[in-house]
């Protein structure tokens, strides 16, 4: 807690935070690197599901996604965690808080898992129903992430 | 007129609930963004091969023929959140800068910009090397959806 408290008062901490401007920014990084995790994984694992693109190989689709999965996951880090700073001592104690980062890590194994059995999967005669499974908790993971996230502001106001 | 539509559609008993409830509007919220991911990924992932990355992988044609449906369903979904949002504080929202710009000028020239670029997707993109109005375009388009995504994230500083 004491990290917490000093980490938001550092100086660039407050300037950032109290310029609408900068926060925006962060804010616009913030956002784009969640649609972009977001949506590459939810169109892979939709593939895999066979809801997506089944006229595309499933490989293919999936190299030319994760990087950007992978740059939005970045965007979202760095963002997120200047976004933590500045209310660090409020998100600390806030347990949807860690939920929410619970469930992002859990997503990210989900779509590591993915990622590299992709390849494997495509060489099948039919993606097995275990790949399907799998798919469809990455999905349900991602989404269950943007719950806990649109619950946090609420929370911290509360605290 | 528009304030009084908007001042209609707050009081409206559905949208009284969905305000009030601590359950309900963090599941509006979710549909919102739910499908602005897929929307804004997909459109950001095409105009990102139309400037050229990944080009080893898929044409521009073969990934609009992979991505459409939920592009266009990701945009569904986006609007019967964000509208839902919208009915819950209308009369603030119809009187707020930042909202007018986003709804009125860059949503709707995004749209029109992201419709003639899939139109012309299937034309420029049947081989892997984008013709430079194909990579104009995807520019373009990027450019719009960050203004769309900046217009909503200012909202609420007014």
């Amino acid at each position: 807690m004491a990290f917490c408290r000093w980490l938001e008062h550092l100086p660039w901490v407050v300037e950032m935070t109290g310029n609408a401007v900068q926060i925006s920014i962060v804010w616009l990084f913030h956002f784009l690197g969640y649609f972009l995790v977001v949506g590459t994984t939810a169109l892979v694992d939709l593939r895999i599901l066979g809801l997506a693109g089944k006229r595309q190989n499933l490989t293919q689709l999936a190299k030319l996604l994760f990087p950007w999965t992978w740059l939005g996951l970045f965007f979202v880090t760095v963002s997120g965690f200047l976004m933590f700073a500045g209310y660090a001592g409020q998100f600390y104690p806030a347990g949807v808080f860690w939920i929410k980062i619970g469930v992002f890590f859990l997503a990210i194994i989900f779509g590591v898992i993915v990622q590299r059995n992709v390849p494997k999967w495509d060489r099948l005669p039919a993606i097995p129903l275990g790949a399907k499974a799998i798919a469809l908790i990455s999905l349900v993971l991602w989404f269950g992430m943007i719950l806990a996230s649109v619950e946090v502001p609420a929370f911290i106001a509360c605290v | 007129m528009l304030t009084s539509i908007a001042h209609w559609l707050q009081n409206l008993p559905l949208i009284l609930w969905l305000g009030s409830s601590d359950h309900a509007y963090p599941f509006v919220q979710l549909t919102h963004f739910s499908g602005l991911s897929l929307w804004i990924s997909t459109c950001l992932i095409l105009d990102i091969r139309l400037l050229g990355f990944g080009k080893k992988l898929m044409t521009p044609a073969k990934l609009l023929d992979a991505i459409f449906v939920w592009n266009w369903v990701g945009l569904a979904i986006a609007v019967t959140g964000g509208f839902t949002l919208f009915c819950i504080a209308a009369g603030g929202y119809i009187a707020n800068p930042a909202f007018q710009v986003k709804i009125y000028m860059l949503l709707p020239v995004a749209l029109i910009w992201h419709i003639i670029v899939q139109r012309k997707t299937r034309g420029w993109g049947q081989t892997e090397e984008t013709p430079t109005a194909a990579k104009l375009a995807g520019g373009i388009e990027l450019i719009l959806w960050l203004c769309v995504m900046t217009g909503g994230i200012w909202i609420p500083n007014y």
